[in-house]
């Protein structure tokens, strides 16, 4: 009577070597899609960071409007909005690929933005000074000597954004890119071996953070060497 | 050490003083900490600097010195009043907000003013992401546009002399306090400035340490180098400064021959800093 529903189930992980192939290809999806969101989000979130401590109070704004937007919806509200919504409204026909990198971006951008934002400010002013007493312009004196201890500062949060971005790209897969969530999501409809392949794509997330996380350690070490 | 007695066309020091290189005329500055709590720095202050001149800065904590001195090169712009350096005038007092052209011209005129004063800070604040080389080179490659090669010779050069060529390779975290400050020093000269200015550049430093970074300035003194020290090493002052000024609440309270003002300050305010300090 208990177990009246329940099917016992039978473990096939033969399912697992035969679709390995198919993951392979969704992980280099999921990579071009993480890799161009981060991208982009770097760069982004510095003009983001920049245009929230301008001097220009309605620049100010603008910024700060896009962090709050951008941080207050989920990337799964985002991604239907951008794929579907703008489609029908505007006609804006972007490819799975394409509306994901869009609302991967948006997202992670706008945290971006305050990482960099804190990092910047973080920075001695002491080192500005002494950059523009040299002679050295504003802008000069903030490449060379701000930004990139600024960098050295913001790296581990950049990090942990990027990793939310690798995870997050994930739930791209709703809108039928073939990522490496795509894959699964198939693979399970048409071998109907759930356990197996849901927890071969956990070990492939698992294993591309681990990776990263290992890379920014590095990173992080090599970046800080010289900092007091 | 022995100097020749002073003349009166001589420094005290004994040094040859030239013509007016630095003026200052009537600035002011204010700190705005919130809305209403305005903090007014420097009130109407006044400096001329010969060339060759030693001028040392005294005064209390928060009497302005530093201030004085980040206004001289407006890494902190004294909101009124003028400084004139080599000629060339600088003032914000009739510069609109909103005259863009007229504030790029006066960024581009101010940083050609400002590579030719160098600065030496409490804190050092040496690049932490540059080599000491790369620290001295800086400048002479952003600024100067001179080549990578040409820079790091100079460099190498600027920090010989300062003693620290051996240490050309290290980074700042890896060097003591007076080795920071010594390649800082490198650093403002290897621009060939004709004004060095020292926001108290040994008050960081452990005592044993201070000596060395003394002598290092007092040897560019002797070097007939034009310099406004703010400092409180009276011995320094003393002995190495042709004139001092004594500053209190923003003003200039007392000027005169460094060890004249030392030995019988006239002012009570005066007086009454250097028995409490000496």
């Amino acid at each position: 009577m208990i177990a009246s529903g329940v099917v016992a189930y039978t473990f096939r992980w033969s399912v697992v070597s035969e679709s390995i192939g198919e993951f392979g290809r969704g992980l280099l999806v999921t990579l071009e899609l993480s890799a161009l969101s981060l991208v982009l989000s770097l760069a982004l979130g510095l003009v983001v960071a920049l245009a929230r401590l301008s001097p220009l109070a309605p620049l100010r704004l603008v910024a700060y409007g896009y962090v709050q937007i951008f941080r207050a919806l989920s990337l799964y509200i985002y991604v239907l909005w951008i794929y579907f919504g703008l489609a029908s409204a505007v006609g804006v026909n972007l490819s799975p690929l394409a509306a994901g990198v869009v609302a991967l971006t948006a997202l992670n951008s706008a945290y971006m933005a305050e990482i960099y934002r804190s990092a910047l400010a973080a920075v001695d002013p002491g080192q500005r000074e002494a950059a523009l007493s040299l002679g050295f312009g504003r802008v000069r004196a903030f490449t060379t000597v701000t930004l990139p201890q600024a960098v050295r500062i913001a790296v581990p949060g950049l990090v942990n954004q990027f990793i939310d971005i690798v995870k997050d790209s994930s739930i791209i897969a709703i809108i039928g890119t073939l990522d490496l969530m795509g894959v699964a999501n198939q693979l399970v409809s048409y071998y109907r071996a759930p356990f197996e392949l849901y927890t071969l794509v956990a070990a492939f997330y698992l294993a591309l953070v681990l990776s990263i996380s290992a890379a920014a350690t590095m990173l992080e070490r090599r970046l800080q060497r010289h900092l007091a | 050490m022995t100097r020749p007695a002073a003349r009166p066309d001589l420094g005290v020091s004994g040094r040859d003083l030239g013509s007016e290189i630095l003026r200052v005329e009537r600035i002011n500055k204010w700190f705005h900490r919130g809305r209403h709590n305005e903090q007014h720095v420097l009130r109407d202050v006044d400096l001329r600097v010969r060339k060759g001149e030693v001028l040392v800065v005294i005064g209390p904590s928060g009497s302005g010195k530093s201030t004085l001195l980040r206004c001289v090169n407006f890494i902190a712009p004294p909101e009124t009043g003028s400084v004139t350096f080599l000629g060339e005038t600088l003032s914000l007092e009739r510069l609109s907000r909103f005259d863009l052209r007229g504030r790029l011209d006066f960024e581009r005129r101010l940083r050609h003013f400002r590579t030719k004063i160098g600065m030496v800070f409490q804190q050092f604040n040496l690049f932490p992401h540059m080599t000491a080389l790369e620290n001295v080179a800086a400048a002479p490659v952003h600024v100067l546009g001179l080549s990578k090669e040409e820079a790091r010779r100079r460099a190498l050069e600027e920090l010989d002399r300062v003693g620290m060529a051996a240490k050309a390779s290290s980074y700042p975290s890896q060097l003591s306090g007076g080795q920071k400050q010594r390649v800082a020093i490198a650093r403002a000269l290897v621009m060939k400035p004709e004004l060095m200015l020292f926001d108290e550049a040994t008050s960081a430093l452990d005592p044993e340490l201070i000596g060395g970074i003394l002598d290092e300035m007092r040897r560019l003194a002797d070097e007939g180098m034009t310099m406004i020290v703010v400092t409180h090493e009276m011995g320094f002052a003393r002995e190495v400064g042709d004139r001092l000024v004594f500053m209190d609440h923003g003003r200039i309270v007392e000027e005169g021959p460094a060890r004249e003002v030392l030995t019988s300050p006239s002012n009570p305010r005066t007086q009454e800093f250097l028995r409490a300090i000496l």
